[in-house]
C-alpha cells in the first residue's frame, strides 16, 4: 500500500467516525423523562385547580344582589373593586354567590328570581369561556409560557362544570324550587347589559 | 501651526453643525407590518407609527407583502439605520423568528402586534386572544344552526398561530356537537379573492351547507361573495373574525352573521408605549398580553364601528 493510499483511508475513516459522532446523541433516560414531565397538562392543572383553589376564590364572591346594585350605582367602581380579566379590554369576570327562586327552566338556561329581586339566569347548557378561570382572580398569564395552554385551562373547566356539575342539577331542578349558587359572570364595561348577564354555575345547591 | 488651526476650526464648525442636527433629529421607531394589502393592517400599522410620533419618535412604516425575505432586508434595514425598536407585525411564526433574533442581538427590542413568533427573543407580545373569541363566535354558530348541519371552515395562512388559534377556538366549542359536520377546511391565507375561488370550488362539491367559518373577515367577504353568485347566499350563515370595515356593514346589512371585535387600536398604541418605556430604561415587560375581542351580530353591531367601539 503507498503512503498515498493509507493517508486516504485515515480521512476517510476519520470522517466515518465523526459523521457517527455527530449523529448520536446519548442522554440520561431520567433527563429524557424530566423533559416529558415537564410538558403541561391542561387538564391535570383544571382539576387541581377545581379542587385545591377556587373555594378560595368562592369565599371572596360577591353577593349578587350587592353586586348588580353597585354596577347601577357606580359601575366604574364595581368593576374595579370586584372584576377580574387576563386579557386587556373593557370584559371583567366577576365570582358571584346568591339565592333565588327558579322562574323558569329553558333548554339552556334555569331562569331565577333573586332574595334580591334581581332576574338573571344560570347557564345550563353553554359553558363556554373563560368565566371561571379568569373571575376566580387566581390564575396569572405569567405562569403560562403558552397562550394556548392558558385557553386550555379554561376550556377543562368548563369541562368539569358540562361534566361533573350540570347532569345532577339538570335532573333535579324544578320550577320553584329555592337555590344557592356560587358562578362567574362576563360583563363588558363598555356595553353594560345586567339583564342578559349569564352565570356559570361552580356550585349549585337545591334547597327544598 | 497655521495650516493646522484653520483646519481644526472647519471640523469644530463641522462637528457643531452635526451636533446641532442630531438634536434635532428624533429617535426613529420602525413598524414592520406583514402586509399593506389588508386594510385592517394598514389601520394597525399607521396606528402603531401615530402613536409613536405622538411619543416623540420619527416612525416608518415598512411593508413585509408576506414575504419572509423582504420582512428580513427590512429588519437589516432597520438594525443598520439605527431604529430604536421595532413594533413587528410578523409574517410567519417560525420564519420571522430569525429577524427578531437579529434585532435582539443587536440591542434593538422588538415588540410583536397582532400575530405572534414561536419564541421568547421578543421583549414583548401583545396579541388578541383569538383562542377565546373564537370560542364565544363557536357558541354563537352552535345556537344558530340548533347544533346540526354541514359547515365549511376557510383558514388563513397556515404558518401563523393566529390561524390555528382562531380555529381550535371554535373548533373546542363546535367538536362537543356531533350534529355539526365539516364537510371540507381549506386555507385561503386571509386573501379575500383567494376565498371566493375556494369557496366556488367547495360548493360544486358541496352545494348544500349551512354555514361558513372563516379565520378573519376578508376570507368571510370572498366566501360570500362565492355564495351570492351561487344563489346560496340567503340559506349559508357566514362567520368571519377581525371586526373589518366591510364586515361590520356586511352585518348590518344581514348578509353575514357575525364577526369577532378585534382592537387593533389597543395592540398598537400598547406595542408602542412598551417600546418608548423600553427606550426610556425599563426592561421588564410581560412576554404576552392577550387583548379581548367581542363579538359582534345582529343584536349588538350599531354598538360597534370597524377595528373597535363606537364611542
Amino acid at each position: 500500500m503507498s503512503m498515498k493510499k493509507a493517508i486516504k483511508y485515515i480521512v476517510w475513516v476519520v470522517v466515518l467516525l465523526l459523521v457517527a459522532f455527530k449523529s448520536v446523541y446519548i442522554k440520561k433516560l431520567s433527563d429524557v423523562k424530566a423533559a416529558k414531565s415537564t410538558s403541561f397538562n391542561a387538564a391535570t392543572y383544571a382539576q387541581n385547580f377545581w379542587k385545591n383553589k377556587l373555594s378560595q376564590a368562592e369565599a371572596k364572591a360577591v353577593d349578587v344582589d350587592e353586586l348588580f346594585a353597585q354596577l347601577k350605582s357606580n359601575p366604574k367602581e364595581a368593576f374595579q373593586k370586584y372584576g377580574h380579566a387576563i386579557a386587556i379590554g373593557s370584559t371583567r369576570f366577576f365570582m358571584v354567590k346568591g339565592k333565588g327562586t327558579v322562574r323558569q327552566i329553558t333548554a339552556d338556561e334555569v331562569e331565577l328570581n333573586t332574595t334580591g329581586a334581581n332576574n338573571t339566569q344560570l347557564a345550563t347548557t353553554y359553558v363556554f369561556g373563560n368565566a371561571v378561570r379568569d373571575a376566580s382572580g387566581l390564575v396569572s398569564i405569567n405562569d403560562f409560557t403558552n397562550t394556548i395552554d392558558l385557553s386550555n385551562v379554561s376550556g377543562e373547566i368548563d369541562k368539569i362544570i358540562r361534566k361533573q356539575v350540570l347532569p345532577p342539577f339538570r335532573q333535579t331542578v324544578k320550577a320553584e324550587d329555592h337555590l344557592e349558587f356560587t358562578g362567574a359572570i362576563e360583563l363588558n364595561e363598555a356595553h353594560l347589559n345586567l339583564a342578559d348577564a349569564e352565570i356559570i354555575p361552580v356550585n349549585l345547591k337545591i334547597i327544598k | 501651526m497655521r495650516r493646522v488651526l484653520p483646519l481644526l476650526l472647519l471640523l469644530l464648525v463641522l462637528g457643531a453643525c452635526r451636533n446641532h442636527q442630531s438634536a434635532n433629529q428624533h429617535p426613529k421607531i420602525a413598524v414592520v407590518v406583514s402586509t399593506l394589502n389588508n386594510p385592517w393592517f394598514v389601520f394597525l400599522a399607521q396606528t402603531a407609527a401615530a402613536r409613536a410620533k405622538e411619543l416623540g419618535y420619527e416612525p416608518r412604516i415598512f411593508d413585509s407583502q408576506n414575504n419572509t425575505a423582504l420582512e428580513t432586508d427590512h429588519f437589516d434595514d432597520a438594525i443598520a439605520s439605527g431604529y430604536k425598536a421595532i413594533l413587528f407585525n410578523p409574517t410567519d411564526a417560525n420564519g420571522s423568528v430569525v429577524n427578531v433574533n437579529k434585532a435582539k442581538a443587536a440591542g434593538v427590542p422588538v415588540f410583536c402586534m397582532d400575530r405572534e413568533v414561536n419564541s421568547a427573543a421578543p421583549t414583548s407580545q401583545i396579541l388578541s386572544d383569538s383562542y377565546s373569541g373564537c370560542v364565544k363566535l363557536g357558541e354563537l354558530f352552535v345556537k344558530t344552526l340548533h347544533q346540526k348541519g354541514t359547515y365549511v371552515e376557510l383558514l388563513g395562512l397556515v404558518a401563523d398561530n393566529n390561524t390555528w388559534n382562531r380555529s381550535k377556538g371554535f373548533h373546542s366549542v363546535v367538536d362537543e356537537y356531533p350534529g355539526l359536520k365539516m364537510v371540507a377546511q381549506q386555507s385561503a391565507d386571509f386573501d379575500r379573492n383567494k376565498a371566493m375561488d375556494v369557496m366556488q370550488s367547495i360548493l360544486q362539491a358541496h352545494p348544500d351547507i349551512d354555514a361558513v367559518f372563516c379565520g378573519n373577515d376578508a376570507m368571510a367577504m370572498g366566501a360570500y361573495q362565492a355564495l351570492v353568485a351561487a344563489g346560496k347566499a340567503n340559506k349559508v350563515k357566514v362567520i368571519g373574525f377581525d371586526g373589518a370595515e366591510d364586515a361590520v356593514q356586511a352585518i348590518k346589512d344581514g348578509k353575514i352573521l357575525a364577526t369577532a371585535m378585534q382592537f387593533p387600536k389597543v395592540m398598537a398604541q400598547t406595542a408602542a408605549n412598551y417600546a418608548n418605556d423600553y427606550i426610556k430604561g425599563k426592561r421588564i415587560f410581560p412576554a404576552k398580553i392577550p387583548v379581548g375581542v367581542e363579538v359582534v351580530n345582529q343584536t349588538n353591531v350599531n354598538e360597534y364601528m370597524a377595528y373597535g367601539k363606537k364611542n
